[in-house]
């Protein structure tokens, strides 16, 4: 069964790859945000951002970008999408659960996370000399954890929505705010008190947190409430998930 | 090969099959057939293992599908009512993945021989016109090398051409030793291709056997049809074994009691000179049966097959 499941991811990897939407939205559009706010206003050290550059302060953020991709719009539709055509069902019908499935969508859905983030990385290098002062070991964890935080909404979606539509929806109805309102994009030191508070309760404002502190350095301490938040809500969404969530 | 025996399915108030009771024998092809929403897929799906039964019992070649799904599973085939695919998927992806997911699998290649679909390994499915589709989802269900096969509406749209090719596959696939079990609406394709028949209706599955059987134990009527300009049918009513005459324009219609019917009715026209054309005799046929029990009765003002492209 180990080498069917195995089989099963590198499938959904080819898939994925070749759905070209995916790959945009998950490798090119973070790298033309980079280029774009990078070009505008470079690299240089300035006061306000604590002696680190704009593009240092927003190669972290982005992780919220690239996380938002794949888990909140690639993960719940494919899912559902696999659903409404009885794929899971059809799986169902074979030797292989359908939990194997979702593992392996799972799968594969982290290491795309962690390719695009991969990536961004190596361009904000070269083109703008990023520099990087935390240390890969908790970056990579805080990441990962993130990741999976953020796919037990995803995971939500698929389970609440009742068809491809109504998942489509409310998949872009999650991902715009996320994009925008969480700091992912925009800093969001620069928005009015209002706007911050609605921030506060969207759940990549704290990856973004987290990542922004372990990535530059800071104390165990300043990431930790966030990484709380992200846990709790974790715990939630996948309560919630294994309550609605139908083969087909 | 499977034993059902008072099968029960029940979504909440509904009771989609109820008290459901046949058997299924080894390397037959085992028709079931009935209007939309008769419990048909329910039904295969409590054989399948996908569905849990409300009550009744249920064995596959001695197994519980319920319990021991995974172990029916290396021999058993199942083709879904419309499954699709992954987007983008190739047809050699699909079929070495579902290669790997069986002990002993035939190799696919020889499956896409048989289907016709060699040289479209790198095709991708969506590609695929409707009838390769199905075959391709018939390859998939003959991967684990079953011993029973479920086929759940394969020939809903298909051309005529493709719906032929599909039933010389399935009389291959029984000298194969395979036993099929067809879900199907279409009366023509389970004449075709079936041993035996079950027809159900509203949950229930009011008849069970071979097809000639099945049209024999309703004693149907046979009906001898065709155009003329007659306008009295007061003649053909007065006839010997006549049960009724109908009129629709010129095609006048007689259902009568089998083959006396038909003689004394051709021996009526000829000697009382009356014109007619186009003479159509139709012997009770499953179709018949399937609209006698569902309670819709083709008498003489309901529309042939014929008349229907005049109009």
């Amino acid at each position: 069964m180990r080498a069917a499941l195995l089989n099963l991811t590198l499938l959904e990897m080819k898939l994925f790859m070749r759905n070209y939407i995916n790959m945009f939205f998950l490798l090119i559009f973070p790298m033309l945000m980079l280029l774009l706010f990078g070009g505008i206003f470079g690299n240089e050290p300035e006061a306000m951002f604590g002696g680190y550059g704009t593009v240092d302060i927003s190669v972290p953020a982005y992780a919220g970008l690239i996380i938002s991709v794949t888990g909140l719009m690639s993960l719940p539709l494919t899912l559902c999408q696999y659903r409404e055509k009885k794929i899971l069902k059809r799986f169902q019908a074979t030797p292989l659960s359908p939990i194997y499935v979702v593992v392996s969508q799972i799968s594969v859905h982290l290491i795309m996370t962690v390719a695009g983030m991969l990536l961004l990385f190596i361009v904000a290098k070269v083109v703008f000399d990023l520099q990087f002062v935390g240390r890969v070991l908790p970056v990579t964890a805080v990441f990962l954890f993130s990741t999976l935080s953020i796919f037990s909404l995803g995971f939500l979606v698929a389970a609440v929505a009742p068809n491809m539509r109504a998942a489509t929806a409310i998949a872009y109805l999650i991902y715009f705010p996320m994009l925008f309102l969480t700091g992912a994009t925009i800093p969001i030191e620069l928005m009015p008190e209002l706007m911050q508070k609605i921030a506060a309760v969207l759940p990549v404002t704290h990856v973004v947190k987290a990542m922004k502190a372990v990535w530059l350095g800071e104390t165990a301490a300043s990431v930790y409430p966030s990484l709380l938040i992200l846990a709790g809500f974790m715990l939630v969404c996948l309560t919630l998930s294994l309550k609605f969530f139908r083969w087909e | 090969m499977i034993a059902v025996d008072a099968l029960t399915v029940q979504y909440g108030e509904l009771r989609a099959v109820d008290q459901v009771s046949f058997s299924v024998f080894e390397q037959e092809i085992f028709g079931i057939v009935g209007p939309n929403g008769a419990g048909k897929t329910s039904t295969v799906e409590c054989i399948e293992g996908l569905r849990r039964a409300h009550s009744g019992k249920v064995s596959v070649s001695g197994l519980d599908p319920w319990k021991d799904r995974k172990k029916l599973y290396e021999v058993m085939g199942v083709q879904l009512q419309d499954t699709a695919y992954q987007d983008q998927v190739r047809v050699g992806e699909i079929c070495a993945l579902f290669s790997s997911l069986y002990r002993s699998p035939v190799p696919y290649g020889e499956l896409l021989e048989i289907m016709q679909l060699s040289g479209k390994e790198k095709a991708f499915v969506s590609s695929l016109s409707g009838g390769q589709r199905q075959k391709l989802a018939i390859v998939l269900a003959l991967i684990p090398n079953p011993r029973i096969a479920f086929l759940d509406e394969l020939t809903t749209g298909l051309d005529p051409r493709a719906r032929h090719q599909m039933w010389d596959l399935l009389l291959q696939l029984r000298e194969r030793g395979l036993t099929i079990v067809l879900v199907s609406h279409y009366m023509d394709e389970v004449e075709a291709v079936c041993d035996r028949v079950a027809i159900m209706d509203r949950g229930r599955m009011p008849a069970v056997g071979s097809v000639s059987e099945v049209i024999g134990r309703f004693a149907l009527h046979t009906e001898i049809s065709f155009r003329s300009s007659l306008e009295r049918t007061g003649g053909l009513e007065a006839l010997p074994g006549v049960v009724s005459v109908g009129r629709k324009r010129n095609r006048i219609t007689v259902q009568g009691r089998g083959d006396e019917t038909v003689l004394a009715v051709l021996e009526h026209l000829r000697d009382r000179g009356i014109d007619y054309a186009a003479l159509a005799v139709k012997p009770p046929d499953l179709e018949a049966v399937f609209l006698n029990l569902v309670g819709y009765s083709p008498s003489g003002e309901s529309p042939r097959a014929d008349e229907k492209e005049v109009r």
